[in-house]
């Protein structure tokens, strides 16, 4: 309400710089050529301090005298002053017509452009409102701004660290965690909240970082549904898949009938039966299409289907070597195959396309070792 | 408050609409009343962009992330200061502060211009409302500071870090003020052209203001540099980079302007050609701002790209560039032209100073639009860089320096060489002992450096010559001597101050490129380097936390001959987290004209750290001479004789002409 009854104001006063001159008395405005005569004139005075100076020659000095003086002279002729009119027709149309587009201009461009009902929105005043009234993003914020300024508070950590992982803000995740269990010491649930940050931040894959934090998330509590679990993927996503099946039985058999993990596994499970690989895998796997082919084929078609793919990869990586994700998923399909041999060739070229220093070598070689490859045998 | 904001600046593009009609309108048909309303209405226009303005720097100052533009360019951990200048740290916000300026100055040229003729006061204030609308119009279409994001995130992705620092929340306003402030004389030319006559106070009207505009652009420039200099890490003043030549190019016209405003100003000459001028020089502002602003390029200032602006702003340029080109074309054979003078003369020193002031201008145009047209025609990248340009504009620039003491000491309409060239004795004299003492003493190799030396000295010294030869040098008694020279004109002083400045700074660019010294090393803690007679001591690598960053700082100490620490030197490489960007904090140590310049390069695995050490003599005179040039612009601005011009009513304008000035 307040924005409208301000825009109003804003509007008149605008609107009124457009009407005052047009309805107000003219001034009778000077002449040009009286603004020429003072301007000549000054010239004179001035030549006449150059000459003083000696910065123009007498001589030069008088022709430049006559040059102004025959400018002032024809200044005589000049035009006469400009009118002084009266309110006329054409004045009082053009004024209604300026004095309408003022409000018709900006109102109309503002009901275009503008959000009149979104208030400004200080940070100060949105971390300052009561907490029952704060958007999930907004506690946060102000979570980290208390951490912020007292960076020691492990339980805050603790708090947020979860937070983070369901926002899915897994680097920060994985932060937190780390100060949590530097601060108030290992847990279960930290040790296995850290992996699961670290695995998402990976987009998935369960690494041999990953499988560190959890293991030790194991020996604090071997039941733990949700390291079990991620290390069970782990071993899918090697290719261990009897193995990974034999851990997701045995959770089933050893988890409560009301437990939450229960869907997971059991979703798994399923997907192990149809799929060489359950989670982890990368955008740029297989189609739908070419999924849905694959697993209502006979298990050697399917077999055959997916070398064919991956040979397919193999050869765009042949054409193309620089794609760093390529590599690595070539390198992680062999392993699923059971071609260990192939594997470690792929991954020693991939290696030798960006140079053994690289970066790229570097996340090759880790990669490798959390699949339980090494590079040169 | 913000939407308020973003209504007033709507509008102002309408007051602008209006601004551009009606005066234009009542100039043409001679309706005072309705030449009337572009005063109140550009007062009103500026007075709601400053609120506008003012309600973008509070949504910054608040981190108010419903803004689009604050989200994008700010973050709440950021110091206040950073909050507040990443309000023109970006596009959207720098092209507001744009228009804020344009409007400032049509303001002013409102409030003062009542000693104007009203035909041109009119018809400038509606050229400079036309401009004003088109970028109104091309910031709420294209780039709308005040987009709103609905929910408001909670975080914002933070000011681009090399531009968190306080070079950069001074430079742009400098640069705009110069930029913008050519468009008041394009106003007037416009307006000249329009009218198809030149007042005799157009000139006392268009010099002041292409004084404001050169100062500003001077600063924004030097500014800049120095920026570049100690932020980006590289230790260079100039790159000839394209963002940079587009500040330049409107500069070099602005100068050569400048120049052949005199020559209107006092001698009612040279007038077609200032008026193109005035118009080029404005042109190259706004190409200058369709460079940076619609992202053809990419280089070190990482600003907006986005296709449609670009061709918003290219339909800008040519519709003003052109518009006033053909303008031009059609009404400049109705100006007459004034006053004569022989070739040797002041003036003739002038159109000199024009004809390589231009050419100047139009190399650094082909060496910044070549590479752009090759890639936009061919698709190859090039780069055209110093070898180009030192190749062109060095020897267009050596004759012009060689002459600049000249003009000043030539008389008006016919001048006598061989008389200055007698009063610049005394400093080809100290010129050419620079140059004998250079070559024997401090570098005898290099003839660049020695010649570089010795024409910076005679321009110090040209300079210095002018004002002893006006106060009467040798000619009179000191005391008399003292007293004339209290009582010249403040613009003689200008002059002296701006061509002493351009000395200052040749001296500091010769200085460093000839005379500096550079070393890279792996240093460990405790290791020593020299370099140039000084010693320094690496003591180690500290972290540190910043507000929104966590830095490395190398510590550095200064050692005196005796193995004393004199004073520390603390260079840092600062990493920011939102951006995951990593910036190099050069350490820089002044010693009289010189500095000691450090930066710190990666870090090894065994604990060294790469060094680069630089030694940069007179380094600093580059931009001192450019703060003296300022002042030079800011001493002619304060001349008497820029006030007068005033029809007073109460006097009778016959009566009043000197009868001495009558044939």
């Amino acid at each position: 309400m307040l924005f409208w009854v301000i825009a109003a104001i804003l509007t008149l006063g605008a609107s009124l710089a457009v009407l005052l001159p047009l309805a107000g008395g003219s001034k009778g405005a000077s002449a040009a050529g009286d603004h020429d005569l003072e301007v000549y004139r000054d010239q004179l005075s001035e030549l006449d301090r150059d000459a003083a100076r000696g910065l123009i020659q007498p001589a030069e000095a008088e022709e430049a005298r006559a040059e102004i003086a025959r400018r002032i002279l024809r200044l005589g002729n000049a035009d006469p002053a400009a009118k002084a009119v009266g309110p006329s027709t054409t004045t009082r149309l053009v004024a209604t017509v300026a004095v309408l587009a003022v409000p018709l201009i900006s109102w109309g461009f503002y009901s275009e452009l503008g959000s009149p009902d979104l208030p400004s929105q200080p940070l100060s005043a949105r971390l300052a409102k009561n907490p029952a009234d704060s958007s999930v993003d907004e506690l946060v914020a102000r979570a980290e701004a208390h951490l912020a300024a007292n960076p020691s508070d492990g339980r805050g950590w603790d708090v947020l660290a979860p937070i983070y992982l369901r926002m899915q803000r897994f680097p920060d995740a994985v932060g937190a965690y780390r100060n949590a269990i530097r601060l108030d010491g290992e847990s279960a649930a930290r040790q296995a909240g850290l992996g699961e940050a670290i695995a998402n931040a990976a987009g998935g894959i369960v690494s041999a970082e990953a499988q560190d934090a959890f293991e030790a998330a194991l020996k604090l509590d071997p039941a733990n549904p949700k390291a079990n679990f991620y290390l069970a993927m782990g071993l899918a996503q090697e290719g261990r898949v009897p193995e990974a099946v034999a851990a997701w039985q045995k959770m089933l058999g050893t988890l409560p009938q009301d437990s939450l993990w229960r869907g997971a596994v059991e979703q798994a499970l399923a997907e192990s039966a149809n799929k060489p690989v359950a989670a982890g895998e990368p955008a740029k796997g297989p189609d739908a299409g070419e999924v849905d082919a694959a697993s209502s084929m006979s298990p050697q078609d399917r077999q055959a289907m997916i070398e064919t793919m991956v040979a397919g990869l193999d050869e765009k990586l042949r054409q193309d070597p620089r794609n760093a994700e390529g590599w690595m998923q070539l390198v992680r399909s062999y392993v699923v195959l059971g071609k260990a041999d192939q594997a470690r060739d792929a991954l020693n070229r991939g290696i030798a396309v960006f140079g053994p220093d690289s970066e790229e070598a570097r996340k090759f070689t880790a990669f490798a070792t959390s699949l339980g490859l090494t590079a040169t045998e | 408050m913000v939407e308020t904001g973003h209504f007033a600046l709507v509008l102002s593009f309408a007051l602008a609409l209006v601004q551009t009609l009606v005066p234009l309108f009542g100039a043409r048909t001679g309706n005072p009343r309705m030449m009337a309303v572009g005063g109140p209405v550009a007062v009103t226009g500026f007075a709601l962009t400053a609120f506008s303005f003012a309600a973008l720097a509070t949504a910054y100052a608040s981190s108010d992330f419903s803004v689009a533009s604050v989200w994008e360019n700010s973050h709440s951990l950021q110091p206040l200061i950073y909050k507040i200048t990443g309000t023109w740290g970006n596009h959207e916000g720098s092209m507001l502060l744009w228009v804020l300026i344009l409007t400032f100055f049509g303001a002013l040229v409102a409030v003062f211009g009542g000693n104007l003729p009203a035909t041109l006061r009119a018809n400038v204030l509606a050229v400079q409302g036309a401009i004003g609308a088109t970028f109104f119009l091309f910031i709420l279409t294209t780039s709308n500071p005040f987009a709103r994001l609905n929910p408001a995130p909670i975080e914002g992705r933070d000011l681009n870090p090399i531009l968190q620092d306080l070079g950069l929340a001074v430079h742009p306003p400098l640069l705009y003020l110069g930029y913008v402030g050519f468009s008041i004389c394009f106003s007037f030319s416009v307006a000249a052209l329009i009218e198809g006559r030149i007042d005799a106070s157009w000139a006392r009207w268009v010099r002041p203001w292409t004084l404001v505009a050169w100062m500003f652009l001077t600063g924004g420039i030097a500014m800049g540099s120095y920026w570049a200099y100690y932020e980006l890490g590289w230790g260079g003043f100039w790159f000839w980079d394209p963002v940079e030549n587009a500040s330049f190019m409107p500069w070099l016209a602005g100068t050569a302007l400048l120049h052949s405003a005199i020559v209107m100003e006092k001698r009612s000459a040279l007038k077609i050609w200032t008026l193109l001028l005035a118009i080029l020089t404005f042109s190259l502002s706004l190409l200058g701002t369709f460079l940076v602003r619609s992202g053809v390029l990419t280089s070190v200032h990482a600003f907006a790209t986005d296709p449609t602006r670009g061709v918003f702003i290219l339909c800008i340029l040519t519709l003003f560039i052109g518009g006033s080109l053909a303008l031009f074309a059609l009404r400049s054979s109705r100006l007459t032209a004034g006053g004569l003078f022989h070739p040797i003369s002041r003036e003739g020193a002038l159109v000199l100073n024009n004809l390589f002031l231009t050419t100047a201008t139009a190399t650094v145009l082909v060496g910044t639009l070549y590479p752009l047209a090759l890639e936009a025609v061919t698709g190859d990248k090039i780069s055209v860089g110093a070898p180009f340009f030192d190749l062109t504009f060095g020897p267009l620039m050596l004759p012009l320096l060689a002459i600049v003491p000249f003009g000043p000491l030539l008389a008006w309409k016919r001048g006598d060489v061989f008389a200055a060239a007698q009063r610049l004795m005394a400093a080809f004299a100290l010129a050419l002992a620079a140059v004998l003492v250079t070559a024997l003493f401090v570098d005898g190799a290099s003839v660049f450096a020695a010649l570089g030396v010795g024409l910076a000295v005679w321009l110090v010294c040209g300079a210095l010559t002018d004002l002893a030869v006006k106060s009467g040098a040798g000619s009179v008694a000191p005391a008399i001597m003292l007293r004339r020279f209290a009582g010249l004109p403040r613009s003689v002083f200008g002059t002296a101050l701006a061509h002493l400045g351009l000395g200052l700074t040749l001296l500091g660019i010769v200085g460093t490129l000839s005379f500096g010294a550079e070393k890279i090393l792996s240093m460990r803690a405790g290791e020593t380097i020299e370099l140039s007679g000084h010693t320094l001591r690496f003591e180690g690598l500290y972290p540190a936390q910043g507000p929104n960053y966590s830095e490395d700082r190398g510590r550095f100490a200064l050692l005196g001959a005796d193995g004393s620490t004199i004073s520390e030197i603390t260079s840092a490489k600062r990493f920011y987290p939102v951006r995951q960007m990593t910036t190099t904090e050069s350490g820089i140590k002044t010693i009289g004209f010189s500095q000691l310049y450090l930066s710190l390069g990666d870090e090894a695995t065994d604990g060294s750290v790469v060094v680069r050490l630089w030694w940069k003599p007179l380094v600093t005179l580059i931009w001192g001479g450019g703060l003296v040039m300022m002042a030079g612009a800011a001493m002619s601005l304060m001349d008497r004789r820029l006030r007068v011009g005033a029809p007073s009513r109460r006097r009778k304008p016959t009566g009043a002409v000197p009868s001495a000035g009558l044939p």
